[in-house]
């Protein structure tokens, strides 16, 4: 031991200067990193302060590091000046790259973590997702990192970032929807296209409010009360009609009915124009409904649609085209109940039989038989709160809901008035349009027709 | 259980929204939730053959995607019985039929023992024609709700058969029949509600070219030679020979072939002989084709009514006639005679053309052999008319419907 301390003294006192000028250099290089710092803290400041938040950041993450790489240099310099072997040089340059990577490291994710946490922070449909993104930064930068620290200590690198090239290749393409999902919503939050609130309309006909926009997808409440999960690719790429902002609430909802009917067989049969008038008189009103009715829906399709069953029956029948057509040309519309209607049909044919009297009976089973018309009304999950629903969902309902509440209300619930004209009056204040609705005769209609009238209608009035 | 088939569904009920919609399948899952826990106990004469068996076999399968629990039972009968139901259905449809004691002891023998064979668990016990009608007998033991479902032409009746089978009929909850005129004075409700087709069975699915040119190859058919074509098993009431004689009217200006195609029916033995008299009719005679195609057979039946320039269908009495629906459902140009529930389906001049004779039919295939636009039109109308009103997913409907009106007796009715 005391040998190895003489020899070590005698060493340095004649190789003292190879000792002294590397610690020296060290320690310069620490005060010129002491010095620039402050003037590159200083200079950063002047320029950052009130330009951007983020400045603050970075000063907080370098601020000891920027020191360390001092140090690192110094001894870096320090090293190649002294007396070291070729080899112990070598080591201790692996070693000091190694630090400085190390460290670089740290600070590279330290910052951006730092730094996108303060953007996510700014948008609210990023913050479900902001683990998941900080996860995927840290994991590439400690990669690289990683990779860098293999290459200075000579390990061959070329396979591994071929290994892990296909490996984001495959990655890629595994998850390109989830990408693109990723990159759409950043899109998205940029353009400020959507926002929670808004009613839009897609491509493929769906429809509803705006509830969350998450980094994935876009959340949809429906009309129906359904929730519908919208890719935010397919919003970005598609076309979508955003109608902005609900309109006006009504004070109380519309929920949509539907009507479906069965057709009960009465037993009653007519013959001849005389059996026909008089049982007219005394058939349900549910039996004229329907011989006034029915064709609305089964014959939907053709324009003109045909005309009540009496006046098919007597054209038919007998041939009688006159008193057919004046049965036809009976205006639904202007009676408010079928009691009423029913009187008219009868008094047509009475009147006609009065002036001339009819005795021609109906061929073997070509008989007029009186059918009731069975109605079973039920409430759809279709719900609207202002014209803007209103109409969406009248483009989805079914032609029974469409008859129920503009045929059906009116006259075998005995309301006077289409149940649409009364919601929008009552509940929406409308009075205006109210009117027209209420004056709008849908028996000039095919059921789609008259559906699509009465959206034009009301589309006319949201604009 | 005894002669219970289970069926697999074909088609989900989701494949119907794009030819239905949407709202049409919502409404209908809203109605089969109001029979939770309950059972609908179907019965019938066959699983095989016939308009009502084929309706079943689709029909029961979709009851059961819907929710609602329905099965299917078939009574057991043999030869004779089957002979004497014939007559029964020849009867009701108007001809002149000799019914003996002795039959009518037949028909209730059986019936005694298919009341002893078989149980009754249903909650709604649904039968179908007068086969299965005396089970009526039951309803004094088990109680529910018991409906008779009649698929026949029952407007001109044999007296003698009809009043046997109403003293069964009058103890039902309801009846049900396919057109307006069927219905009789009875005490019970009657219900008027169409037979219907399924669009996605192989019978009526669109099929690709390959297939009905290998069809139409199969039987020896020109492709491009105007085609006639009736669907229908071989009977006396379906007027093949009637076809024949307008079909040789039309051939004496037109150039064109014609087609008899069917197939037999377990509880329908006449079939054979019918046959045999329109092969023998038809003799000699290369523009007309007899094709016997077993039950099995519905993409060739598919790819014949797709291959016709024509539809056919002269009955003489016709329940409600579903073979006109699936050439309508196919937008072919029909000409059909004015009988049973024909004109509810063929609305003359607008969804195709009716005839009351034989000379008749042959003006009306004249007329739409010569103007293919005016066929194309009344082709399209009535493809619309099938959609609105015959599709097996409005049938469903309303058999629920009537299923929810046995336990209400008002005209509105609020779920």
């Amino acid at each position: 031991m005391v040998d190895w301390l003489t020899d070590s003294w005698l060493w340095l006192t004649h190789n003292w200067l190879y000792v002294v000028v590397p610690l020296v250099v060290f320690l310069a290089t620490y005060v010129v990193g002491l010095w620039a710092r402050r003037v590159a803290y200083r200079a950063f400041n002047r320029w950052a302060v009130g330009k951007w938040q983020g400045s603050q950041i970075i000063i907080q993450i370098t601020r000891t590091p920027f020191i360390y790489w001092f140090l690192i240099l110094g001894a870096f310099i320090a090293i190649q000046i002294s007396k070291l072997d070729s080899a112990g040089k070598i080591l201790a340059d692996k070693i000091l790259a190694s630090l400085f990577v190390f460290s670089l490291t740290w600070v590279v994710v330290s910052l951006s973590v730092k730094i996108l946490k303060l953007y996510t922070g700014k948008v609210p449909r990023l913050q479900t997702s902001e683990n998941v993104i900080i996860n995927i930064i840290r994991i590439a930068i400690a990669v690289v990192g990683a990779l860098i620290l293999l290459d200075v200590w000579g390990a061959p690198t070329t396979p591994l970032i071929l290994l892990l090239a296909a490996v984001i290749l495959i990655a890629a393409l595994s998850f390109r929807d989830l990408l693109a999902n990723l990159y759409s919503s950043f899109q998205l939050a940029q353009g400020e296209q959507i926002k929670v609130g808004d009613f839009i309309k897609l491509e493929s006909g769906d429809s509803g409010y705006v509830t969350d926009v998450t980094w994935s997808n876009t959340r949809l409440r429906a009309l129906d009360g359904n929730l519908i999960l919208v890719p935010n690719s397919r919003l970005v790429q598609g076309t979508i009609i955003n109608y902005g902002r609900p309109l006006k609430k009504a004070t109380r909802p519309f929920r949509f009915y539907t009507r479906l009917y069965l057709k009960e067989l009465t037993g009653l049969s007519a013959s001849n124009l005389a059996g026909l008038a008089n049982l007219i008189k005394k058939v349900p009103d549910s039996v004229i409904y329907y011989h006034t009715h029915h064709f609305l829906e089964e014959y939907h399709y053709l324009t003109p649609e045909p005309a009540n069953d009496f006046a098919l029956w007597i054209s038919d029948e007998f041939g009688d085209e006159v008193l057919g057509e004046k049965l036809a040309s009976i205006n639904i519309f202007d009676f408010l109940s079928i009691g009423a209607l029913r009187s008219r049909i009868e008094g047509v044919i009475t009147d006609y039989l009065s002036k001339k009297p009819e005795e021609r009976t109906a061929r073997d089973g070509r008989e007029f038989h009186f059918i009731k018309s069975v109605s079973f009304i039920m409430p759809t999950s279709y719900v609207a709160h202002d014209l803007r629903e209103f109409v969406e969902v009248l483009r989805q309902v079914s032609i029974d809901s469409l008859s129920y509440h503009i045929f059906e209300a009116r006259l075998k619930l005995k309301k006077g008035v289409n149940d649409f004209a009364i919601w929008i009056e009552e509940c929406l204040d409308d009075k205006d349009l109210a009117e027209k609705l209420a004056y709008l005769d849908p028996y000039n209609y095919t059921l789609e027709g008259l559906r699509s009238t009465i959206i034009q209608v009301i589309e006319k009035r949201i604009k | 259980m005894q002669n219970e088939i289970h069926l697999q569904s074909r088609s989900r009920l989701k494949d119907y929204e794009p030819v239905v919609g949407k709202s049409s399948l919502e409404e209908l899952k809203m109605l089969a939730a109001k029979f939770s826990g309950k059972i609908v106990q179907i019965i019938n004469s066959t699983f095989v053959g016939g308009g009502v068996a084929e309706i079943l076999e689709h029909m029961v399968p979709l009851l059961n995607q819907l929710g609602v629990d329905a099965r299917w039972n078939v009574i057991s009968g043999g030869e004779e019985f089957f002979e004497v139901t014939k007559k029964f259905h020849n009867a009701l449809h108007g001809n002149r039929e000799k019914i003996s004691s002795k039959d009518l002891a037949l028909f209730s023998e059986v019936t005694q023992r298919n009341l002893k064979e078989m149980s009754f668990y249903g909650d709604i016990i649904f039968v179908h024609d007068p086969q299965p009608v005396g089970l009526i007998a039951q309803k004094k033991n088990v109680g529910k709700k018991w409906l008779w479902r009649c698929h026949i032409d029952v407007s001109n009746p044999d007296k003698k058969v009809w009043k046997f089978l109403r003293s069964f009929i009058v103890d039902y909850d309801a009846a049900v029949f396919s057109a307006p005129n069927f219905a009789h004075p009875l005490p019970i409700r009657q219900f008027l509600i169409t037979p219907s087709i399924d669009p996605l069975s192989d019978k009526n699915k669109e099929l690709d070219s390959g297939t009905i040119n290998s069809v139409l190859a199969k039987y020896g058919l020109i492709p491009d030679k105007p085609m006639i074509v009736q669907i229908s098993r071989f009977d006396r009431l379906k007027d093949p020979l009637g076809v024949i004689e307008a079909f040789k009217m039309v051939r004496k200006s037109i150039d064109c072939q014609l087609v008899l195609a069917g197939g037999t029916a377990t509880d329908d033995p006449e079939c054979t002989e019918v046959y045999s008299e329109v092969k023998k009719q038809a003799e000699g005679n290369t523009d007309i084709h007899i094709l016997l195609v077993p039950p099995e057979s519905d993409i060739e039946i598919n790819a014949l009514q797709r291959a016709a320039t024509i539809i056919i269908q002269k009955s003489l009495k016709e329940g409600f006639g579903l073979t006109i629906s699936e050439a309508l459902w196919k937008s072919k140009p029909v000409v059909a005679s004015a009988v049973g529930g024909i004109p509810l389906q063929v609305k003359n001049k607008l969804t195709g053309l009716l005839c009351y004779t034989v000379e008749g039919a042959a003006y009306a295939l004249r007329q739409l052999l010569a103007n293919p636009e005016y066929a194309n039109r009344l082709g399209q109308n009535g493809r619309e008319h099938v959609k609105q009103n015959f599709l097996i997913t409005g049938h469903l409907k309303n058999y629920l419907l009537m299923f929810l009106a046995l336990d209400h007796n008002s005209d509105v009715i609020y779920l």
